[in-house]
């Protein structure tokens, strides 16, 4: 009954249902996902290139390489602490595991990356960037991205079910950090001084390393690599601990 | 017979929180200052104790708020008691909800690949068994509409068909068998009879205990997170009627000083309830509208109920049923809300029922009316034998003829040409 293909269907079924569901009588359908990300490059290219110009070369690609994995990490944060208690009658069912809803939100989200990809590589073509075998980085960086989203996914939509201030703290947090993270400008700008903020958010390096393998055709820094699977792996197995601790709570108090 | 679920000694335990903190602030706040949630404490079950044998069915009956859904809800593997152990050898699926997981802007076709899922087949199994459901669920016209422009009925055939289409080892539901209208309903008791005599295990609770004991070869009354019994449905159901005729002593004894006891006692037959709703009047009409108490046989009566509040009632229950003299019911018909029926209840009303044609054989008969909570836990008032029928036939009774239906039987050795 709890068979691997038994989850995987599950999961499958579940990603294609969120996905049709989403973009379901609307006309331009999945064409709406290109919509936010390119809506905030536009902004932010005006105001960097134009406004306050912070002369970076290719700036627009510069900004687009990391922005969209961004909005994978931001959308699937944004979403999760709603994912229990918004689907009650799915956590009623027997035998449903309700973290397989934090996977769907996880996958769905990574689809709508993985659709924007293309565009993302249409961009550095066109701004001619090298593509370089460090393309094949970008598996790993999704992994663990992957990863890091399901073990937050599993604590905050735990944590949502007993205090609703979850939710709005995910949304204050999300906008600081799109700030403190190095998405629209150089990390190397930034003064000593408060470097340290940099090496103690992990999502800042995952941003960099992803900008490093887009933008910059670079192999992403190694001990960056290895810091950042190694938080991914803990806060998957955090997540996993208060998810599985608190789960029959969950089940009573919803 | 090897025991499929067993269920030894579990208790479950709900704090209720009067004044839970909702934000965090409130939680850290009482952290500090050592103000402690002084939330009561509800046992919702006590040390129930039980096993089901494969093949069997099972009813859970008791009244509101007695555990039914709790532990129904256990044996779905949803929460975790607080003490004691439930231990399942097959696959449990369970009704507790018609329809959860359906989501209202998908198809219903994609609804029931979400439930097949749901209930742990593949997608080819689903797809190879979802012709038979929607056939079942009579719904090939809409199958392919999203589920909210379906109505009340349709969306209720459609959960039972896929619910009961993906058979699992032990199916358990909660309350549900009473959707749709009466053939759809017959044709799931059908469903649910071959499930059983292909071996399955089967749990259900319903406030219907003449469903209850025609559908379980065994039946756990609960009451007050209890076991009171596990037995044959005809003891079962004894002993449930004797807790609600318990529960209503109990709470008449209770309110005999609030409430002002109706004062006559009835010439024959007997009287029970808290009085808090009361039957004053029970008035017989005849097909031309008179009050009468003879009725010809086949003709249409028309029963007028007469009730008097003690206390304002938003609603209540209201049985109806015509028994012969020998104890024998002939039939009995309830509805679930009065004031669906008539509107809102006023301290003194009134309602009908109207019976288009009663085939009784000439006899006497008793009218037996009751009103209760609609959660039926226990009776407001409820008249047994106090309203006599005299029914007489217009023809002459064939001698040969006994029971209650009138019926003309004419014996012959091939079928009657004239049917």
């Amino acid at each position: 009954m709890s068979s691997p293909t038994y989850y995987l269907d599950l999961i499958v079924h579940f990603v294609r249902c969120d996905f049709s569901l989403r973009y379901k009588g609307s006309v331009l359908g999945i064409l709406w996902s290109l919509m936010l990300p390119i809506a905030q490059l536009l902004v932010l290219v005006f105001l960097f290139q134009r406004v306050i110009p912070l002369k970076i070369d290719d700036y627009p690609a510069f900004v687009f390489s990391a922005l969209l994995p961004w909005s994978w990490f931001s959308n699937g944060m944004s979403a999760s602490g709603n994912l229990f208690i918004s689907n009650r009658n799915l956590m009623w069912r027997p035998r449903f595991a309700p973290v397989t809803l934090v996977i769907v939100n996880t996958l769905s989200n990574l689809f709508l990356f993985l659709v924007q990809m293309p565009i993302l590589v249409g961009v550095m073509f066109f701004y001619g960037r090298d593509m370089t075998f460090s393309l094949l980085f970008v598996p790993l960086l999704i992994l663990i991205q992957g990863i890091l989203l399901v073990g937050f996914g599993m604590i905050l939509a735990t944590m949502n079910v007993f205090y609703r201030d979850v939710q709005h703290i995910v949304s204050v947090a999300l906008m600081l950090l799109f700030y403190l993270t190095p998405v629209f400008y150089w990390s190397e700008d930034v003064g000593e001084n408060y470097r340290i903020l940099y090496l103690l958010n992990p999502i800042a390096m995952l941003i960099q390393s992803y900008r490093a393998v887009f933008f910059y055709g670079t192999v992403p820094e190694w001990h960056s690599l290895l810091l950042l699977s190694g938080a991914s792996v803990a806060i998957c197995g955090l997540g996993y601990l208060i998810y599985s601790r608190q789960l029959h709570k969950v089940i009573d108090t919803i | 017979m090897p025991a499929v679920l067993e269920v030894e000694a579990v208790s479950k335990r709900f704090r209720i929180h009067h004044n839970r903190p909702v934000t965090m602030k409130e939680s850290i706040v009482r952290r500090f200052t050592g103000r402690h949630d002084t939330g009561s404490v509800l046992w919702a079950l006590h040390d129930v104790t039980f096993s089901v044998e494969k093949g069997c069915t099972l009813g859970v009956i008791g009244h509101n708020g007695a555990g039914k859904s709790t532990l129904l809800r256990l044996l779905c593997g949803l929460g975790r008691p607080t003490s004691g152990r439930i231990r399942c050898r097959g696959i449990i699926s369970g009704l507790l909800e018609l329809g959860s997981g359906f989501h209202p802007d998908m198809t219903g076709r994609e609804n029931l690949m979400t439930g097949g899922i749901l209930s742990g087949l593949t997608r080819r199994q689903v797809v190879s068994k979802q012709q038979e459901i929607i056939d079942f669920a009579e719904l090939e016209e809409f199958i392919d509409q999203p589920v909210r422009t379906y109505s009340n009925g349709m969306y209720l055939r459609l959960a039972f068909a896929a619910a009961i289409h993906f058979d699992p080892d032990v199916l358990v539901i909660d309350e549900v068998l009473a959707v749709g209208d009466s053939r759809f309903r017959q044709k799931c008791l059908e469903r649910l009879a071959a499930f059983r005599v292909s071996g399955n295990t089967l749990i259900l609770t319903s406030h219907d205990t003449a469903q209850i004991s025609s559908l379980c070869n065994e039946v756990l009354v609960l009451e007050e997170g209890r076991v009171a019994m596990q037995g044959d449905p005809e003891e079962a159901i004894q002993c449930y009627d004797d807790l609600m005729r318990q529960r209503t002593e109990k709470r008449a004894a209770q309110l005999s000083g609030g409430i002002a006891q109706t004062s006559f006692t009835p010439e024959h037959g007997s009287r029970t309830g808290t009085q808090e709703a009361s039957v004053c009047t029970v008035n017989l009409y005849d097909k031309y509208g008179r009050i009468t108490n003879t009725l010809c046989g086949g003709d249409s009566l028309t029963v007028e109920l007469e009730y008097r509040l003690a206390k304002p009632l938003p609603d209540m229950a209201s049985t109806l049923a015509v028994y012969g003299e020998t104890n024998v019911k002939c039939f009995e018909t309830y509805v679930a809300s009065v004031s669906a029926v008539c509107g809102h209840l006023t301290s003194h009303g009134s309602f009908r029922c109207h019976l288009p044609e009663l085939p009784l054989l000439a006899g006497r008969y008793y009218i037996n009316v009751g009103l209760y909570p609609v959660d039926w836990s226990y009776v407001y008032d409820f008249h047994w034998e106090m309203h006599a029928l005299q029914v007489v036939n217009k023809d002459e009774t064939p001698s040969e003829v006994s029971g209650v239906v009138f019926v003309r039987p004419v014996w012959s050795s091939k079928m009657t040409p004239d049917l």
